[in-house]
């Protein structure tokens, strides 16, 4: 696939064009990974497609394999995998908790003592998930912009 | 959690059981035989009695992320297993009169409030860091919202 780049003047809109012989996963990938930069994730619920915002996703889970994206009242599940969306959302605040778990740091109300040295994350959607012990230090480092 | 992390916590654990196990003896050892008089070999009791302890904590060593009942259940097996060491330390020893019911049942409360004891310490070490991470993180979303 050719890839080119073409400048357009600020009064023109910005456009990613794929131009494929057919929607294939790897066209749908990079269309996925282009809207993530974009600032919205695709997502699937019910049977339906979905274009939701970065900023209105509490929180992403992988269960069995499957990536789930959780927003105030709705999950959605999403192609991509865990660690794809750790590096993608790095910029946009979202940070591994615990293994199958990212959070939109802005989406935290508070965080409190769990059992064991591991805290509890109080979302703003309400939902209490938890903040293992080995990704502490990397909270208090983000938190800090380290 | 990493072994090299979870020793050092044990450690903590070991000087923190120390103390907790040289109050309670001196507690029991002047409500039951007030009059004893030890000698310094005596004095390395509580450390010992802490060293053993700390093996049962051994079943709480995971390397993947424990789930909360998983870990209740382990603290259970833990708590449980302490227990048994003390109590099998007092059963053979020759200074402490098992015979009498009080004995027992004040050495076996003993642990229990010092297992509390231990896990409320280690619960307020966790919500001092909290309330930290709450203002690290009220000033993050406020520089960037």
């Amino acid at each position: 696939m050719n890839v080119r780049i073409e400048q357009v003047g600020k009064a023109q809109e910005e456009l990613v064009l794929i131009r494929c012989r057919a929607v294939t996963d790897e066209v749908r990938e990079i269309a996925v990974f282009v809207k993530s930069r974009a600032g919205s994730l695709t997502g699937t619920s019910d049977e339906r497609q979905y274009e939701i915002p970065v900023t209105d996703v509490c929180y992403i889970e992988s269960v069995d394999g499957k990536t789930f994206l959780y927003t105030r009242d709705r999950v959605y599940e999403t192609a991509y995998r865990i660690y794809e969306l750790e590096e993608l959302l790095k910029p946009k605040h979202f940070l591994r908790i615990a293994k199958p778990m990212l959070v939109n740091l802005m989406k935290i109300q508070s965080i409190q003592p769990a059992f064991n040295g591991r805290f509890t994350a109080v979302l703003s959607s309400g939902e209490k998930i938890i903040i293992s012990r080995n990704y502490v230090k990397a909270l208090k480092a983000a938190l800090k912009g380290e | 959690m990493d072994f090299k992390r979870f020793l050092v916590n044990k450690l903590i654990l070991f000087f923190m059981l120390s103390t907790l196990i040289t109050a309670a003896v001196s507690l029991i050892g002047l409500l039951f035989d007030g009059d004893t008089r030890f000698g310094y070999k005596e004095m390395l009791t509580p450390i010992e009695y802490a060293a053993l302890c700390l093996l049962p904590t051994l079943v709480t060593f995971s390397k993947r992320e424990l789930s909360p009942k998983a870990l209740l259940a382990r603290k259970a097996l833990m708590l449980v297993l302490i227990e048994g060491v003390i109590l099998f330390i007092a059963f053979t020893s020759d200074v402490i009169d098992t015979g009498r019911v009080e004995v027992v049942l004040t050495i076996v409360g003993s642990v229990l409030v010092i297992f509390v004891l231990v896990h409320l310490f280690m619960w307020f070490k966790d919500a001092a860091e909290a309330k930290k991470l709450n203002r690290e993180l009220e000033a993050f979303q406020k520089h960037h919202a």
